[in-house]
């Protein structure tokens, strides 16, 4: 909210500077987000009365006037109608700065000397009105600077307010925490009204058909309006706050919203039919169109004020255009009433109408201020339009709001709460600055006082809320800093977070990055990857109201944003990328219920195996890379059981270069090429490989004990034998074969050669297999090994139906 | 005759000096201690010598041809090892150009901040736990003293899924969730991402943050200022300037903002601090008895105090990045900087 620092001068007196007044208050708690001088868009423009008025001599349109400062005459060229003698205006002296970058000189106008300019209100940015030269209050004292006699200059403060405290939404509620936090009294504005003899009573009545949504309603009527736009000062104010002046009647409405924080209403007396007021809730489907010009249909449960046929407003939100005030209106009902905060708010979400009145309403204005604010707003429009105000005012209040009294406030509390050594000299003294009334409480066994807070405190309820009361103002700085004590708490490391530590340590040893993409993807993420109209995949949580169609699902892959990620850096010209994401899936189980959330890592690989291109000229990265990076991660995690089976069935991998990840007959994952029929629709240039994995999955089966295997202090033999196998027996079954009669001394089987070139016969390939034997208590002879071995090769033979290569001839 | 061994031993010292290489060397060899050479014909030659002189002559020959046989050994030893270098010189390689490797890969700067800030907390004596991102409005908003319909929710512009589905907006539903399964004493931090219905330079849909909550016994709001002054420090350093502001969050009471002071203009105002001097870092404040209500704690027993940062907003002013949206655009020039 925008804040006159004139304008709270009214009520208060601040010797301080704005910079200090701003920090006093953030550190109250009414965060100052900005301070903003205002300043005029002229200089030297000053105070002056015309004198005399002549005919130019040389041109029918102008007049020569002589202009008085007080000390000095200036003759002036003019080409005004609205000037008269005597008139005191504006005069821009020579030298005077003009908006729009003009400099006043020295001139002669048809040969004839003029010493300055006569200036219209919008040649100085004041107002809008350029027909004639701007008409001064004859009391103002000649010669001095205008902009002061005006009081143009003004400091604006930007003042967050925090949603608990709607009682400084207006220049009154800031004034008061001012005068609190400087030690100042608050003056209110005085209130003296003239009534005519027509009572009110006679004019109009009021009907609340539902006090549960308007508690109270009040109005005035003010007769023999005159309608025109309000004088400087009210439009100077109305500015600095950041409202636009419209007339003298909507003005006051606004001002004194601005000045009390009870947002009002005015209606053209004659448009209201019967001539009275009924407060009711819309009937569904009813038709109505506001202020703005919109025609809104509402539902059934939005407050409508009404007259004795058809709406007139939209009770807290925005009047109607049917009883709009004219230009050539006399008769005024003015409106101040209570409303319903969550009746408003729920209004006004609906209708997506924020208005400065609904905001307070919203937040809840003083319930008991209503009779004030329209008493200062019917003498304002009096004073303004020159109309009277009826006698008397209606009084509606059908379900008066309950004030909370005596909450008691223990002062042992504000200090356990605290950790500060606070009097209850202290607490009195703070609590009482903010008009909040204490007493002791002579009953209590400890010390306690009973707290009464004023009506438009809607923020005090309980006892907490005034320890916070006492806190903001006592200054959190002079509380104490301490050190909790530490309870013998279990501290228990989360596991999955230092597992997720653990690989991401991993993947940045063999040279991949980390991403974070957002959570949510396009809605066609799904259709893209090509899943099976039946993929659990499909089931995706979405987002009712996404900020873009790009961001509309939660996503059920993570593959899709690397690969979202890849296309973007692949448009930023870098196509070589090793990179992984660890986060969540979203899948939708069941409506109505919270989706399943997994902790999922990603990975991506494109392009080179390496960076450095004068060591490995074109050497591209492949299937058997990445499944190296993910090898790398099971050894390192001692996880030994992970399997790799070919075909992933996966609609956007390549079915040939694929597989998926078992542990346990489990599948946890998969890994693979993607599918090149996809490059094309996701606008990827180049191949790439990816693979997902479930993180909880293997978290089930990691476990951080280790225990160390002693080292045998005798050498191993090793046998190299090339197998010539079927062309699509896979290495995995090599191995097993070899695995499937495990001999004692043997230690480990490994593949060293795969061969299908020049020599093999056709549907063949030859596979190398390393042997190696050792036992833990003795060097193995020759003639052992030998022994050990052939009964291996044998088995493999038996197991595979191999033939030993050179055997084949 | 004796003359002519010393003038011998002298011209064969010059030979050896002017001698570069092994060749040369034992080219010298040959020619004086050869089968042929210079020494051995004078040495040969002994009855030429006059007889009183020849044991002398000998004498003195001998001790000449070991002498000389000595330096030659010597210089062919230094000719030897000079010639080792040469090869290895020769087998010279170019140290500039650069190493052949496996790029390290590099932490993403949002993990590298959260990391340190879950380091400090579990160095307190904090456990790391966490939620659904998807969450009930119930724990997002009402167990956290935000009922439907108030204001406050204003503050959070909210993603909705379903009727009485959000994403989580904060990560303070995990403060409730953890009380409802567990009695005081709770120390526990959750980070993670949460979602706001906000896009610009300094908002993005997706961010993260830290919430912490520690409930007990006799805890102050000097216990909540220490924790944070400690934290802060260990941050942004011992010597960061800190103040706490009242402020407002629905689920605690009193509320304070933390703000540290601008690192860039050291509180003399600048276009990040907005010209305050001071960069919000982080709110706080005591747990509202409402919401202990929830879970079923007895604010006359126990209290406590919460808190809640923006991981993202603290890497940015950590590494001086401009611009929101850049951590999650996942451009690798920006990637390999971290």
């Amino acid at each position: 909210m925008l804040v006159s620092l004139r304008w709270l001068k009214d009520f208060v007196e601040i010797e301080i500077t704005a910079a200090e007044l701003a920090e006093r208050l953030t550190m109250a708690g009414l965060e100052v987000d900005a301070v903003e001088e205002k300043k005029p868009a002229f200089s030297g423009v000053v105070v002056a009365r015309i004198l005399s008025i002549k005919a130019h001599p040389d041109a029918d349109k102008l007049v020569l006037c002589d202009v008085s400062t007080g000390d000095r005459v200036f003759p002036v060229v003019c080409g005004a109608k609205n000037i008269k003698e005597g008139d005191v205006v504006p005069l821009a002296t020579v030298g005077a700065q003009i908006p729009g970058g003009y400099t006043i000189k020295l001139s002669k106008i048809r040969g004839v000397v003029s010493e300055g300019m006569l200036c219209s209100e919008a040649e100085l940015s004041i107002g809008e009105d350029a027909a004639g030269i701007m008409i001064l209050p004859g009391n103002l004292t000649l010669g001095v600077d205008l902009a002061e006699a005006l009081e143009l200059h003004d400091t604006v403060l930007d003042v967050g307010v925090t949603p608990n405290r709607p009682d400084c939404l207006s220049m009154i509620g800031i004034a008061r925490e001012v005068a609190a936090i400087t030690g100042k009294t608050l003056r209110y504005p005085e209130i003296r009204l003239s009534e005519n003899d027509e009572d009110i009573q006679n004019l109009t009545f009021v009907e609340i058909l539902d006090p549960d949504l308007c508690p109270r309603y009040t109005a005035r009527i003010i007769k023999n309006a005159t309608i025109k736009p309000s004088p400087l000062w009210m439009r100077l104010r109305l500015e600095a706050v950041g409202l636009r002046a419209i007339n003298n009647i909507v003005d006051v409405t606004n001002f004194v919203m601005m000045e009390m924080g009870q947002p009002l209403h005015a209606f053209d007396f004659r448009f209201l039919e019967e001539g009275r007021i009924v407060v009711r809730r819309s009937k569904p489907g009813e038709p109505f169109i506001s202020l703005d010009g919109k025609e809104r249909v509402l539902r059934n449960d939005t407050l409508m004020i009404c007259d004795g046929r058809k709406p007139v407003a939209i009770g807290g939100i925005m009047g109607g255009l049917n009883s709009e005030v004219k230009d050539d209106t006399e008769t005024i009902l003015i409106e101040s009433a209570y409303f319903n905060p969550v009746s408003i708010r729920r209004s006004s979400k609906w209708l997506q109408m924020s208005t400065d009145a609904a905001f307070r309403f919203e937040r809840g204005i003083d319930p008991q201020g209503q009779l004030m604010a329209l008493d200062r707003a019917a003498r304002l429009m009096a004073d303004l339009s020159g109309g009277t105000i009826c006698k008397n005012a209606i009084n509606c209040c059908p379900k008066p709001i309950e004030a909370i009294r005596d909450i008691p406030l223990r002062v042992k509390k504000v200090r356990d709460t605290l950790g500060a050594p606070v009097s209850a000299d202290d607490i009195v003294k703070t609590l009482e600055s903010i008009e909040i009334d204490v007493r002791k409480d002579s009953h209590a066994q400890e010390e306690t006082f009973l707290v009464t807070p004023p009506a438009f405190r809607v923020d005090l309820t309980r006892e907490i809320d005034l320890i916070e009361e006492v806190a903001r103002l006592y200054g959190y700085d002079r509380i104490p800093v301490t050190m909790p004590a530490v309870t013998a708490a279990s501290i228990t490391q989360n596991s999955r977070e230092r597992l997720s530590e653990r690989i991401k340590n991993i993947l940045n040893g063999c040279g991949y990055s980390e991403v974070i993409n957002y959570s949510f993807v396009t809605f066609r993420a799904c259709d893209l990857l090509r899943l099976d109209a039946d993929d659990e995949r499909r089931n995706v949580v979405r987002i009712r109201n996404p900020l873009t169609e790009d961001q509309s699902v939660m996503r059920t892959t993570i593959v899709y944003s690397l690969l979202e990620t890849m296309r973007k850096n692949s448009h930023a010209g870098t196509f070589d990328l090793k990179i992984f994401e660890m986060g969540r899936t979203y899948i939708q189980k069941q409506s109505g219920k919270l989706p399943e959330e997994n902790n999922k890592l990603g990975l991506l690989l494109t392009g080179a195996r390496y960076e450095d291109l004068w060591h490995f000229k074109d050497l591209q990265g492949d299937f058997y890379d990445l499944k190296g990076t993910l090898e790398n991660i099971f050894d390192n995690l001692n996880i030994g059981s992970v399997k790799f089976v070919s075909g992933a069935n996966e609609p956007f991998l390549h079915p040939g270069r694929s597989c998926s990840l078992m542990i346990n007959d489990r599948c946890f994952g998969y890994m693979g090429e993607v599918h090149p029929d996809l490059l094309d629709g996701l606008d990827l240039r180049n191949p790439a490989q990816i693979s997902e994995i479930d993180i909880d999955v293997l978290m089930a089966c990691y476990t951080d004990v280790l225990m160390f295997k002693e080292l045998s202090r005798f050498p191993s033999s090793t046998r190299d034998v090339a197998f010539l196998v079927r062309e699509e027996m896979e290495g995995d079954a090599v191995i097993s074969a070899a695995m499937a009669d495990p001999e004692e001394l043997l230690e480990k089987v490994s593949i060293f050669d795969v061969y299908d070139g020049k020599g093999i016969s056709p549907g063949k390939k030859s596979v190398g297999l390393r042997f190696c034997y050792r036992a833990p208590d003795r060097t193995l002879t020759d003639e052992e090994v030998n022994k050990v071995h052939s009964r291996m090769v044998k088995s493999v033979i038996a197991h595979t139906g191999a033939v030993i290569r050179g055997d084949d001839r | 005759m004796m003359g002519d061994l010393e003038d011998l031993l002298e011209k064969a010292e010059s030979d050896l000096r002017a001698s570069q290489t092994q060749d040369d060397i034992l080219a010298v060899r040959t020619k004086y201690m050869g089968r042929k050479g210079l020494l051995t014909a004078l040495l040969r030659n002994i009855t030429a010598v006059p007889q009183d002189e020849r044991a002398q002559f000998g004498k003195r020959g001998n001790e000449i041809k070991e002498t000389l046989s000595g330096w030659i050994e010597a210089a062919l030893t230094e000719a030897g090892a000079r010639r080792k270098d040469d090869v290895l010189l020769k087998q010279k390689l170019d140290a500039t150009l650069p190493g052949r490797r496996t790029r390290y890969g590099r932490i993403h700067p949002v993990t590298q901040v959260r990391k340190e800030i879950c380091d400090i907390f579990s160095g307190l004596g904090f456990t790391i736990v966490d939620g659904p991102e998807v969450e009930l409005e119930y724990y997002n908003f009402e167990a956290l003293n935000i009922p439907a319909d108030h204001p406050a929710r204003d503050m959070q512009a909210t993603f909705y899924i379903d009727d009485g589905i959000v994403l989580r907006t904060h990560t303070s539903p995990v403060q409730v969730r953890r009380m409802e399964q567990m009695r005081p004493p709770v120390r526990i931090i959750c980070p993670g991402r949460v979602y706001r219905h906000d896009s610009d330079v300094s908002h993005t849909p997706m961010f993260h943050q830290v919430e912490g909550l520690l409930v007990d016994r006799g805890i102050t709001f000097g216990d909540l200022k220490g924790i944070l002054t400690y934290f802060l420090k260990e941050v942004f350093g011992p010597d960061t300037a800190l103040r706490f502001r009242p402020s407002f969050f629905p689920f605690t009471e009193p509320s304070a903002e933390v703000d540290i002071q601008c690192m860039l203009c050291r509180g003399k105002g600048c276009r990040v601090c907005g010209q305050s001097g001071w960069i919000e870092i982080l709110g706080s404040g005591m747990v509202d008895p409402a919401v202990f209500k929830y879970v079923d704690y007895d604010p006359e027993e126990v209290s406590g105090f919460a808190f809640g940062l923006g991981i993202d907003r603290i890497a940015l002013l950590k590494y001086g990045i401009s611009d929101l949206r850049l951590l999650f655009e996942n451009d690798w020039r920006f990637l390999a900087q971290f």
